[in-house]
């Protein structure tokens, strides 16, 4: 299959990602940067899952927001809706190339945890999954943002209003053991299931099972692709 | 079975919600193979009515029709239809220019093969093949309007709808971008032109509609367009320094005087003399000329006598 000259969307976000050898190496590097220290430390292990799920969060989130931002703001989206490509396809195809361009950053600093700290392969991966379900939910927030958004700037102010009531409700730092209303919503935020995977690996019990792990997520995220392609047309459009 | 024209637009009506500016009521036809030219002011709406036609905004009321598709209700069966050559085009700038244009080609529905045949006679076509593997964001403004040129036409549109196509590109571009438009329409593309450059619109298009504060106030043929003011020239005095016009106005078979930047324009009758007396009355008025041409009118001097107001008041 041949990349370049592409002659698809998603090609040719893959192509942009290698195209630029130094932000490939930089993209590579920071989460080994910021993972594997913490998984080589000794800290606790409900934070140690609290920084792989921020990386996660962050990487997916502001990665499609600032990139869909800076795209809609040039108008080369916008002219890209105006062909006879379906706009649902197009943002389906930005939200799922940038999952897994996003996963590819994230793998080997996973990989290098998984060595630090063994776990069942079953774990492995229900962990690995539920990390990629954090990056298709992060991407998916991103992806909605861009609909309000004019600047990397209002990405940053409207990610955090939004990212920090999910970031709470999931546990990573506070609300670890919610009741009541905080813990049927935590059920409802993918980052929670990641949070828990991560907090086994680590060496914490968890309540939550590796099948939980790989249906709720599935399903949420599922529902949260759908809901997020269904803005396509507003998303696109040309902006006066 | 009458054929149906290539663009049918009726009674589009789009207005902006916070300035009230756009396109009110107007109608339009293309057939296959003519270019039509769309003359007005920057703001008049010429813009407005082209991100209609591309299904990119959608009317507020009226409709209109791309060969057989309903540019409303059936929009991808439309933009299948068109090429775009939008006012200020825009590219990824880490593709190369080979890239981008591909993208566009493919995202069309063009085979690989054709795709490649039809990029390479248009790289040729438009100098472009030089630069082909270089990354879009190392082109100059021309260039990038090169290949917004051939994404808009690699794929055969049946209508083409342009803003401004031809700013920014040389000579030897602009030869190229009228020979490839004629090409096309003699292939039976029609196409909607939107520009203030009058002589590009004389030289290429089959017929003209002015548009004023969204409006269309006239349409015809560049020539019939032309005819329309009888016996008048156009004098153009490029002065040193401005002057107290109005009393030009006064002189005998002068019928309007405006001026464009530091010009001043003077629309008057095909009389002996009168370019003496114009030259009086300026030279009385404190006017020092330092540069005088008297020539037939043209389109833009059509619309200065329907409107009143200068074509492209910001030059000059």
């Amino acid at each position: 299959m041949r990349l370049n000259p592409p002659d698809t969307y998603w090609k040719k976000d893959v192509t942009l990602f290698f195209s630029k050898r130094f932000a490939l190496i930089i993209k590579m590097l920071y989460p080994l940067a910021i993972i594997v220290p913490v998984a080589a430390s000794g800290i606790p292990a409900r934070y140690a899952a609290a920084v792989v799920g921020i990386v996660a969060i962050m990487a997916g989130t502001f990665g499609a927001g600032e990139s869909l931002t800076s795209d809609l703001n040039d108008g080369i989206l916008a002219r890209v809706a105006l062909t006879p490509l379906s706009p649902y396809r197009i943002v389906f195809e930005i939200l799922a190339v940038n999952v897994v361009l996003d996963f590819l950053q994230l793998l080997p600093a996973l990989l290098v945890v998984y060595i630090l700290h063994p776990v069942s392969l079953l774990w492995v991966c229900a962990a690995t999954f539920a990390v990629f379900a954090t990056l298709a939910a992060a991407n998916c927030i991103g992806v909605f943002i861009a609909n309000f958004t004019s600047s990397p700037a209002d990405v940053l102010l409207y990610a955090t209003a939004i990212l920090f009531p999910l970031i709470y409700v999931s546990g990573f730092f506070r609300n670890q053991h919610p009741t009541g209303i905080l813990a049927t919503l935590r059920d409802f935020v993918p980052f929670a299931y990641a949070n828990d995977a991560m907090k086994y690996v680590f060496g914490l019990q968890t309540r939550t099972t590796p099948l939980e792990v790989f249906v709720y997520p599935t399903v949420i995220c599922a529902a949260l692709i759908f809901i997020v392609c269904l803005t396509a047309p507003r998303l696109l459009s040309q902006r006066l | 079975m009458e054929t149906p024209a290539t663009l049918e637009a009726k009674n589009i009506t789009r207005l902006y919600k916070g300035s009230g500016r756009g396109v009110t009521d107007v109608s339009l036809a293309v057939g296959r193979g003519e270019i039509f030219g769309l003359v007005g002011p920057n703001g008049s709406g010429k813009s407005t009515l082209l991100r209609v036609l591309s299904t990119g905004l959608t009317p507020d009321s009226g409709t209109f029709r791309v060969g057989a598709a309903d540019g409303i209700n059936e929009k991808r069966k439309a933009q299948a239809k068109l090429g775009l050559v939008v006012d200020r085009p825009t590219h990824y700038g880490d593709l190369s220019g080979w890239a981008n244009a591909f993208l566009f080609a493919r995202a069309y529905g063009m085979e690989e093969e054709k795709a490649n045949g039809a990029l390479a006679e248009l790289f040729d076509c438009f100098d472009l093949a030089e630069y082909k593997d270089d990354k879009a964001k190392t082109y100059s403004y021309g260039m990038g309007k090169k290949l917004a040129l051939i994404e808009a036409v690699a794929h055969g549109p049946e209508l083409l709808l342009m803003d401004e196509p031809s700013l920014g590109l040389d000579y030897t571009s602009q030869l190229a971008y009228q020979r490839k438009v004629r090409e096309l329409a003699g292939a039976g593309a029609g196409m909607v032109l939107a520009s203030n450059q009058v002589d590009e619109v004389e030289a290429l298009c089959d017929r003209v509609a002015f548009l004023h504060k969204g409006r269309v106030v006239a349409e015809g043929t560049p020539g019939d367009l032309v005819a329309s003011l009888r016996g008048v020239k156009r004098m153009v005095a490029t002065l040193r320094n401005p002057v107290e016009y109005s009393p030009l106005g006064e002189v005998a078979g002068v019928e309007r005087v405006a001026t464009e930047g530091r010009n001043l324009v003077i629309h008057c009758e095909d009389r002996p003399g009168l370019v003496a007396d114009v030259v009086a009355g300026i030279v009385g008025a404190g006017g020092d000329i330092t540069d005088l041409s008297v020539r037939r009118p043209n389109l833009e001097d059509v619309f200065v006598k329907l409107t009143g107001e200068a074509l492209r008041p910001d030059e000059a």
